[in-house]
Parts: structure tokens; sequence; C-alpha cells
């Protein structure tokens, strides 16, 4: 019973996968988890020490494997710079403010009081993206596209920018689910304010 | 005498309720401790605060609006100059918020806001300070500092790209120790740069953010 094996782990995260999407973080228990898994709730908890951990390595894969395909998406080589950037935000902001992503995040600040989950998170997700979009825009300012800057700034310009119409609301608890046309338009804000703010004169 | 005695009352209510809110958290932080501590009747708490999360938000945002008011002289100072009223606007903005004291005040409000319905009230306290730096905007606007947008937009982008640079590693745990002042400024110079780029007066983007204005988001005017 002290062994832990991969297959058990998997078995917990996908039993874990379920209870949260059915019953939500709040309401979704260890036990309730671990009556799916079958095994004691030390076994449970031997795997995953807490329903936060289990909560965030459970969502967190999820959503980890859409921000990778989402960046990749960026295509330096596009002829048109600015819908690049307009699609990239777009599928990034559908996915960062999907309900589950919402909680995620919410979480991980929290969190990131007492344990390490803040800088899991961060160099998991956060710091990957931010590179990714830095190297496109780097690609960008070769091309002349847009000015020649600090591209590492310059990405966390953009991502700040894009998320500078829902992010407050959705820290403090205040926003509703968001709607498809609510994203693209306020994408569209962002590139362009990013756009002019870094173009060449 | 008696309204003063009163205020003390409130601040040493206010006082320790952030310290024990910081501790230990909001659902285990109880007015009955909260009183214990303060000294008193429990009556006395209640009159000054009716409730937990009302309390709650009083003290996470006494630190805020007592800088803010400092903060917010740099708006007033000089119109006829944005660029320097918002580069020590932002400065000033920065070395608060990356406080590791209010960083921390940051995470609890972030913690608590969804689970005790204390976002609403927070979201209050800190639109009534973005309308400032909106206001500030709409009138370089109106003077033909900047290009005519939504000031509003425009308030919440400048914010959103002043913090661009450190809040998430600070507020993530990630990197430790608070930036210096050096630091501080260059991010302030150019998140402002940035800002004064794109909303220049006359630039060839403004006929184009102009018809965008009309089709503003629900969120934005949901509210």
């Amino acid at each position: 019973m002290k062994t832990k094996t991969e297959v058990k782990r998997q078995a917990i995260l996908n039993a874990a996968a379920e209870v949260f999407r059915e019953m939500g973080f709040e309401r979704a228990s260890m036990s309730d988890i671990r009556a799916r898994t079958g095994g004691s709730k030390a076994t449970l908890y031997n795997y995953f020490p807490s329903k936060e951990k289990l909560f965030f390595e459970v969502m967190h894969k999820a959503k980890a494997g859409e921000l990778e395909e989402i960046v990749g998406g960026l295509n330096p080589e596009a002829e048109d710079f600015k819908q690049q950037l307009l699609d990239f935000g777009k599928n990034l902001l559908v996915v960062l403010y999907s309900p589950e992503a919402m909680a995620i995040r919410h979480l991980t600040i929290a969190e990131s009081r007492h344990s390490d989950i803040g800088k899991l998170s961060f160099e998991q997700a956060a710091a990957p993206i931010e590179s990714r979009v830095a190297d496109f825009l780097r690609r960008g300012m070769k091309r002349r596209a847009i000015r020649t800057a600090d591209p590492k700034i310059a990405a966390m310009h953009l991502l700040s920018l894009l998320e500078s119409e829902l992010m407050q609301r959705f820290l403090l608890g205040m926003l509703d689910p968001v709607k498809p046309e609510t994203i693209t338009s306020a994408v569209r804000r962002a590139v362009e304010v990013f756009i002019s703010g870094y173009a060449r004169r | 005498m008696q309204v003063n005695k009163s205020d003390i009352k409130r601040q040493a209510i206010l006082e320790t309720a952030y310290r024990l809110f910081r501790v230990q958290g909001f659902d285990k932080t109880s007015m009955d401790e909260i009183t214990a501590q303060v000294g008193g009747s429990k009556s006395t708490v209640y009159s000054h605060f009716p409730s937990k999360e009302g309390l709650f938000v009083e003290c996470m945002m006494a630190a805020l609006e007592n800088y803010m008011s400092g903060t917010l002289k740099y708006l007033d100072a000089s119109r006829a100059d944005p660029r320097a009223a918002l580069l020590n606007f932002g400065s000033s903005v920065l070395k608060f918020i990356c406080s590791p004291e209010q960083l921390e005040v940051r995470r609890l409000i972030i913690a608590e806001a969804a689970r005790s319905g204390t976002g609403k009230l927070f979201f209050g306290k800190l639109s009534a300070l973005r309308v400032k730096l909106s206001a500030f905007l709409a009138e370089c606007m109106a003077s033909g500092k900047l290009r005519h947008d939504d000031p509003d937009l425009a308030a919440e982008q400048l914010g959103a790209m002043l913090e661009a640079e450190m809040l998430e590693p600070l507020l993530l745990q990630v990197r430790e120790g608070s930036p210096d002042e050096q630091e501080i400024a260059l991010a302030a110079q150019r998140a402002v740069a940035t800002f004064l780029r794109a909303y220049a007066p006359n630039s060839p983007q403004e006929r184009q953010s102009r018809s965008g204005r009309a089709a503003k988001s629900s969120v934005r005017s949901a509210e």
C-alpha cells in the first residue's frame, strides 16, 4: 500500500476530474473522490495531500495542453501580423476565462499564500506562454511589423492588455461566464492599443 | 471628545481585525475574537461594523485609501504634462502594490472574494479610485493631449500595463523581495511610454478606435 503506482495515480486523477466537473471545487470532497476510486482515504491522501493539490493537478494538466496548442498556433511567418494577434488573443481568453480555468487561477493565487502552487503554475503555464509570445514578437520586430523594443516586455504588455477588461472582475469573483462576443471585442480593443503602442514611427 | 473616542475605538477595531484576518484568514476569524482582543462589548464592535464582511473590506482597504490620497495628487499636479503626471502616478502605484504587505492583502482579498461575497464590496471601492484616473485621462482627451476614446477603457489598459511586468510573479510568490525604485521607475516608464504612443492625438488609429467605441462589450456596459 505504500508503493505509489502511476496507474493508481491516474485513476485518482480521472475520478477527481469527474467529481470536480459534476460538483464544482467547493462542494466536492476527498470522500466523494475516494468513493469513486475505492481504497482507503489514507491511500488517497498518500497520493495527494489535499483537495487543492489534487484539483490543481487535474485542472492544470488539462488546461496546460490547451494553452500549449494556442501558443503553438502563433505563426511568425504569417502575412497578417495583426490577425495573428487577434486569433491568438481570442483563443487564449476563451481558455483562460472558461469556468474551470478561472477556478484554477483563483485557487492558485489563494493557495500561493501557503504553498508552492503559485510558483509551479507560473513556471509551467505563465512563463512558457510569455516566452513563446516574446519569440513571436521578436520575429515581428525583425520583419518590421512593429517597432524594435524588448520583446519580453512587449509580450507582458500584450498579455496584460488582453486581460485588462476582465481580470479585475474575475479576480474579485464578479465575472459571469464570459460570452464569446465579449472576448472578441475586448481582444480587438487590446490588440489595437498594442499595435499602435508598438507601431513604427 | 466623544467623537474622538469613537474614532479611536474604530481605529483599534480596524487594526485588530486587520492583524487577525492576515494571520488566520477570513473564515477562522470571528467577530467574537476581534471583540475579545479589542476589549469592550460586541455591540460596540457591531455599531461600528455591522458585518464581518464589511469589516474585512474596510480594514483591507484602509491602507489603500490612505495611500491613494497621496498618489492622486500627482494627477492633480500637472495636467499640462500628462507624461510627467502619469510617470509619477504610475511609480507611486507600483511601489504601493508591490510592497510585501499589499501583496499579502491582495492575495487575501482574492482568496475571499469568491467565497464570502466580499468581491462586490472591494470592486466598488477600487472602481471609485479608477474613476479618478479615468477623469484625468478624459481631461487630457478633451484638451487634445490624448486622442479621443473611452477614458474608462484607457484607464483599465494603463492600469494593466503598469502591473504587467511584475505583479504576477510577486503575487504567486515566484520572486521574493520587492522591486527597488529603479526597477519600478523603469516599468512605469515603459508602460506609460507605450500607453502614450497608443493614445497619441491624431494617430492613424484614431478613426478606427472611435468607431470601435460604439461596440462596447457587454461586460463593460453590464455594470
